[in-house]
């Protein structure tokens, strides 16, 4: 592997050999043109010939220009083994399974969390006896930011947007009689030194409760962008070690726990925070690429580490875009993997993911235009062949779902799956002039923007130097001064608009007293633990940073000894230090 | 009264991970002239604090996961107790259920807005807020 190319080179050149088949030959595209031609200027308006490309602008939108209608012309160079191939062969343009939905529908996998680790028990039993056949837990505001629910810092926000979880006990009352040996579990770490902590919290329940870790499935998120880009929060530890976590996860868990997705490149919360369909792939793969590459020089075999990495896409409303960023993400992957890492294991090249309806495209206003919204974005998720979904719910933008909007979100996938036979055919929209032509352009700027990070020194570098958070918020101000002045047009939010607040829908209340009983299990269980071995654990988590030995394992034997979150991630913040992310506005 | 003389802190308040929202405000009100002072992710001590240090004239705070009432309601008691209450303007922005925009305002902000907001709305708000609490603060001082 000649570390001096980029990956876009090493691509462009294991392609120029290989590319020796179009479907169209040179005359069949010859005569096309000229009679597209003689179509556009006799057929087609002046006003139409004029304006023939246009740009849609919409929300998280990616502004490709499209054209009037589609031919062949726009593929000329298309080759159909080299760029679709079938589906479960290279390049997986059309699927990573030769069957697809036949064989295996999509996973549904919608979110639960909130308050008590006892109340989200309570609701992943309720979507699983509807139906459910995946469980993806969130986690508190406190939880995720690494704070104990008795933690003064955490007064207020305890139970607040996802499910409390302070120590293993939690993560046992959470999991409480779901049979985790036998289904697959997302838990929404977002974060390395989240993961560390509450994937160890999982590991020990797991041995708790007499399952062998090899037969646990499921994913952590693990991301860098998640922890130094994508949040807000109070304290932030350094770039290169918030990376090194990453990969000391990665390395932990795909050598102890074989079936588990041991990073979820998580493009959709830095899609929702202000980003393009383009640069929500390049970041992810741009990280993939590094993490890869510091696996290898650790002594991994890149194959063996990509078999378990999973992504996680944001799905929003441009329909063709969307389907096409899917297909040119399985198409990339593969072309990343084969020419980059000379992979040639079929599973280490598969780009599988899980997808999420875009939460920010719904509005507040006549909430139930949500669910028309929502089920657009799931049916271009299905269409691009996802892996798994979660249907965002129409009460989103005022509150975590209640249990009526949860139901229409799943009965929304199980109406795709068993109502409309589109799960029948594999990628139905392949070949399509239009949607192949999105495909090629899709993959070409996504390369073009994971060139310029490598360019820049990689995706650690591009965080560190604020790159990433600058170039989100440069998005996001551009996409309101286009809201603001109706490039995008939002129905009923800034179009159409209705006077007056006409909310007329059930909005989930938060249980009271959950802070309470959070705070009262801390105090019992720090009371029934063993503190010398709490204080034994964390001090030789402690010496593990310093010592730049893989933290996971000594997380693991702090959580056996039932320290609790905050105790762990205090270590990280005290031995890797703080850093200041660039602030843009 | 004239936009350059407003300025505002803007806080995400507490914990809160998401920050788009409050980021959009500030850009949004520097537009219209506003002096932005953004703090990112700080406690109702905090803001309190830098509220009183700026001289500002209007505190706004974010909040989309669950944490408002709880440090919404200790800002203003922070506010209150500091006496800048009766003549800084406190606002909230983020995603809260119906309910508690009342609730909001009766624990004493004088805005309330939802994800649908625009910058306009928002500033015309705050000026007419200020005038109100100008001419109040006169009131009070005359009598």
């Amino acid at each position: 592997m000649n570390q001096d190319k980029t990956t876009k080179q090493m691509i462009t050149e294991g392609l120029k050999s290989q590319r020796d088949m179009p479907v169209y030959n040179a005359d069949t595209i010859n005569k096309i043109s000229r009679e597209f031609e003689e179509w556009k200027n006799s057929a087609v308006s002046i006003e139409n010939r004029k304006h023939y490309d246009i740009t849609p602008h919409l929300l998280l939108g990616t502004d490709l220009p499209r054209g009037l209608v589609y031919s062949p012309i726009d593929i000329k160079f298309l080759d159909y083994g080299e760029d679709l191939g079938f589906p479960s062969k290279h390049p997986y343009t059309r699927g990573i399974h030769s069957n697809m939905y036949r064989g295996r529908e999509f996973t549904i996998r919608q979110l639960s969390g909130f308050a008590s680790p006892e109340d989200t028990n309570e609701r992943i039993k309720f979507l699983l006896d509807n139906g459910a056949t995946g469980i993806n837990i969130v986690f508190d505001i406190p939880t995720i930011q690494e704070y104990d629910s008795d933690s003064p810092i955490a007064r207020g926000q305890v139970g607040m947007g996802g499910v409390a979880v302070d120590s293993v006990n939690d993560m046992e009352l959470l999991f409480k009689d779901v049979p985790i040996d036998k289904m697959s579990v997302s838990l929404v770490t977002h974060y390395p030194t989240n993961t560390a902590i509450l994937f160890a919290m999982y590991l020990v329940m797991a041995e708790r409760r007499g399952i062998p870790w090899e037969k646990l499935m499921g994913s952590v998120q693990n991301d860098i962008v998640m922890e130094e880009v994508v949040r807000g929060g109070l304290e932030f530890i350094p770039p290169r070690e918030c990376f090194r976590t990453q990969c000391d996860n990665i390395s932990f868990i795909r050598t102890h726990v074989p079936k588990w997705n041991c990073i979820t490149l998580n493009g959709y919360n830095l899609r929702e925070a202000g980003a393009s369909a383009v640069t929500e792939t390049s970041v992810a793969m741009a990280n993939a690429i590094e993490t890869l590459k510091e696996l290898v020089e650790r002594g991994h075999s890149a194959e063996w580490i990509a078999e378990r990495i999973s992504f996680f896409w944001d799905v929003a409303s441009d329909f063709f875009v969307e389907i096409a960023r899917l297909r040119a993400a399985r198409r990339l992957w593969c072309r990343i993997m084969k020419y980059r890492f000379a992979a040639d294991n079929d599973k280490a090249m598969l780009m599988r993911c899980h997808v999420q309806t875009s939460g920010l495209s719904l509005t507040s206003e006549e909430p139930m235009n949500n669910i028309v919204r929502a089920a657009y974005h799931a049916l271009a998720a299905v269409l691009g062949g996802t892996q798994s979904l979660h249907v965002s719910s129409y009460d989103e933008a005022y509150s975590v779902p209640t249990e009526a909007a949860s139901l229409v979100s799943l009965r929304t996938q199980q109406i795709i799956q068993e109502e409309t036979a589109i799960s029948a055919v594999v990628d139905p929209l392949g070949g399509s002039f239009y949607v192949e032509s999105l495909t090629d352009e899709l993959e070409k700027k996504i390369l073009d923007e994971i060139d310029e990070i490598e360019k820049m020194g990689g995706i650690v570098e591009a965080i560190n130097r604020g790159w990433l958070h600058k170039k989100i918020t440069e998005y996001v101000h551009h996409e309101n001064r286009m809201k603001k002045n109706l490039a995008i047009k939002i129905v009923a939010h800034n179009y159409h608009k209705l006077s007056g607040n006409r909310v007329a829908i059930d909005i989930f209340r938060y249980r009271s007293g959950v802070e309470e009983r959070q705070r009262q299990k801390i105090e019992n269980l720090k009371q029934r633990r063993d503190n010398t071995a709490v204080k034994k654990g964390l001090q030789k988590l402690r010496e593990a940073c310093l010592k730049h030995e893989n933290v996971l394992p000594y997380c693991i034997e702090a959580s056996r000894a039932d320290a609790t979150e905050g105790e762990i991630a205090q270590i990280f913040r005290e031995t890797f230090g703080l850093w200041h992310p660039p602030v843009h506005w | 009264m004239q936009s350059d003389n407003i300025k505002i802190v803007i806080a995400i308040l507490g914990l809160e991970p998401h920050w788009r929202g409050a980021v959009t405000v500030a850009q949004m009100l520097r537009e219209f002239g506003v002096e932005v002072v953004y703090i990112s992710n700080a406690f109702p001590e905090e803001i309190i604090k830098v509220a009183i240090q700026e001289d500002v004239s209007v505190v706004g705070v974010s909040s989309l996961s669950g944490g408002h009432l709880a440090l919404g309601s200790d800002l203003i008691y922070l506010a209150r107790k500091k006496h800048i209450k009766d003549k800084v303007v406190f606002i909230i922005g983020g995603v809260f259920p119906p309910n508690d925009y009342n609730e909001l305002m009766n624990l004493g902000f004088d805005g309330v807005f939802g994800p649908g907001a625009t910058g306009e709305e928002i500033y015309n708000f705050i000026r007419k807020a200020l005038t109100a609490k100008l001419d109040y603060s006169a009131g009070k001082s005359i009598a």
